[in-house]
């Protein structure tokens, strides 16, 4: 939070000298605006918890607030659609397309920013142009590839999509990072002899967390969402990874609405926890986004 | 690919980065080149595989009629054709168009209002909102969908409880069975999850304006008005372009949120140009023979759409520039 607020201070909002005391009108009637917007939209997150929490023949006609907290719609989403099986699956499908993405964007993303080679700039316009195509325009090629290399209905597949959709937005926000770094560094490293590999590992990279931080947290909150892909190209149902699952829970568990939203809050405890602890390298990422693009 | 790659040591070097001159000799020079093409090789192949390939793809599929067996059966622009006489195609355009329209305009509207807001009050009160503001726009469309549709079912859904338990009987409604209220119910989700994001846009770019503005404007005797339209507006010109282009970009790519509120429904009334596409491609009836090529002339007509939004951003951005 430290840096949002340095920011903050540094605008000319708080009044400057000694002025007489005036009633804070204007910050008054913002408050009033801006709190009970906030309700309003917090509203289906609060109604979420409260009905995960309710007793199930309490759905029709119950108060708004349960009488009675049980916590048996936990129970049974956690043990009759596997959840610690799917969740795994999200883990893990997340985990290694972030390190992925990671990899092949920090490389990229130097490269382009730092390192002088030919067709270096049609190479990253060729990138660049395809940046925002999005996977509803792809998906029947993409599906039709998997399946004609044998990779339909495996996690791999999957994994590669990802990483490759993924990759070159990374490269991106991180090419936008490295431009930061000056140059003589570089040419220092290379003066005392360093291979490229070595002053990019050694001295750039350490440089850089801040980027590595962003990337890690935008792409994981955007894996972790992933529907679209997933649901197309995974058939087994142990191998689907928390958000189609989520989906034919609506079906399956049309009437029993305690489980089902405590699937669906059970699901959103990673990305809340997340967003939480690390709000402002997310913030810092968003932002970086969105001056560079 | 294979030809671009291969560097060959004769080749003219590129124009310096700087006005510097190069203190250095060929051989560091060359193992830059080398090194440049090795960091940039993995990514590059992945994309030219999965991202360049199949966009080629498609644009060969959509002047195909192919089943998905055997070979596809070149029929030039007869899917496009098609595609102007199909009135569920026609249905799906106009909604994809309505739906973008409304939720960029609200989005970038109402972003910027609220941000304001939260840029006039106490520190600690923005910092709250900011915070639950944003949470919609972190869960997935899946989660915010089912959400959603709980809220608005027909029978037991909160939001007709709640008009019953105030006394507005009348107003209750099957939201997302109605033709005419499916739509605006789904538009109203998209607002309720892409808000926090747009209104951090805006409260970072009215953050990131030069203070020395303001108190010049206030030397020169402007109100807080007309300091909102001659000084914050114009130096959030770049990013209002962002934002109008992303909402131009989610609008046109629309497909989570309404597969899962509606599936297209009912009878095609909140169909749009992804959910169509998908249903052709992948079937919701079973049986059906899937229609790639012309579900592929559908990915076509979203590329170019998402690439007109990205002209628009760039568009913007230049003026901003001059």
């Amino acid at each position: 939070m430290t840096t949002t607020e340095t920011i903050r201070t540094a605008t000319p909002t708080e009044p400057v000298g000694h002025k007489p005391f005036r009633f804070p009108l204007g910050k008054s009637f913002a408050t009033f605006v801006l709190l009970p917007f906030c309700v309003l939209m917090a509203f289906p997150f609060v109604w979420m918890l409260l009905t995960s929490m309710r007793e199930a023949n309490t759905i029709f006609g119950g108060t708004f607030f349960p009488r009675k907290f049980t916590f048996a719609g936990y129970s049974t989403a956690w043990t009759s659609i596997q959840f610690p099986l799917h969740f795994w699956n999200s883990v893990w499908i997340t985990s290694v397309t972030v390190i992925g993405v990671l990899v092949f964007a920090t490389l990229s993303g130097y490269a382009f920013a730092k390192l002088d080679f030919p067709f270096r700039n049609t190479l990253f316009v060729l990138l660049l142009l395809t940046l925002m195509m999005p996977s509803t325009a792809l998906i029947i090629p993409l599906y039709l590839q998997l399946k004609a290399f044998g990779l339909l209905d495996t996690q791999v597949g999957l994994l590669i999509l990802y990483i490759s959709g993924s990759a070159p937005f990374a490269m991106f926000l991180m090419r936008a990072f490295f431009q930061t770094l000056p140059d003589e560094l570089i040419e220092a490293a290379r003066v005392d002899g360093g291979s490229e590999f070595t002053i990019f590992r050694r001295v750039i990279l350490p440089l850089t967390r801040p980027g590595i931080a962003t990337v890690v947290i935008f792409q994981f909150l955007q894996t972790w969402n992933e529907f679209l892909i997933a649901n197309t190209v995974l058939r087994n149902t142990d191998s689907l990874p928390l958000q189609p699952v989520l989906f034919s829970l609506m079906g399956q568990y049309s009437t029993d609405w305690p489980a089902l939203t405590a699937g669906l809050t059970l699901s959103v405890i990673p990305v809340v926890v997340v967003y939480v602890r690390m709000q402002r390298q997310f913030v810092a990422g968003m932002m970086l986004g969105a001056v560079k693009s | 690919m294979a030809t671009t790659l291969t560097a060959r040591p004769s080749s003219p070097a590129p124009a310096p980065r700087s006005t510097r001159p190069h203190r250095f000799g060929s051989p560091l020079r060359k193992s830059q080149r080398v090194a440049g093409y090795l960091f940039v090789l993995p990514t590059f192949a992945l994309f030219v595989g999965f991202v360049l390939w199949p966009i080629v793809y498609t644009a060969y599929l959509s002047l195909t009629a192919w089943g998905g067996f055997g070979a596809p059966r070149f029929v030039g622009f007869e899917n496009y054709r098609r595609m102007l006489g199909d009135p569920v195609a026609r249905r799906a355009m106009i909604v994809t168009l309505v739906y973008t329209a409304v939720t960029t305009v609200v989005l970038t509207f109402l972003g910027l209002f609220i941000a304001v807001l939260v840029n006039s009050v106490w520190k600690h009160v923005g910092v709250v909102v900011r915070t639950i503001l944003f949470i919609p726009g972190i869960v997935s469309f899946v989660v915010s969908g089912v959400l959603w549709k709980l809220i608005y079912d027909p029978n037991i859904g909160t939001l007709n409880q709640i008009l019953g338990g105030i006394g507005l009987d009348s107003l209750q409604h099957p939201w997302l069975a109605d033709q005419k209220t499916v739509l605006p119910a789904i538009i109203v989700v998209s607002i309720w999850g892409g808000l926090g994001f747009n209104m951090l846009i805006f409260f970072a770019g009215i953050q990131g304006i030069d203070p020395s503005l303001y108190e010049a404007a206030e030397v020169d005797g402007a109100n807080k008005s007309q300091q909102f339209w001659n000084v914050t507006v114009p130096s959030l010109r770049v990013v209002t372009g962002l934002v109008v282009s992303l909402g131009l970009l989610n609008g046109f790519k629309a497909f989570d949120i309404i597969f899962v509120m509606t599936g297209g429904g009912p009878n095609h009334g909140s169909e749009v140009l992804g959910t169509y596409l998908y249903s052709l491609a992948f079937g919701s009836t079973s049986g059906s023979i899937p229609q790639l090529g012309y579900a592929s002339a559908f990915s076509v007509v979203t590329m170019v759409l998402c690439t007109i939004a990205v002209i628009v951003q760039l568009w913007l951005t230049r003026r901003a520039d001059r």
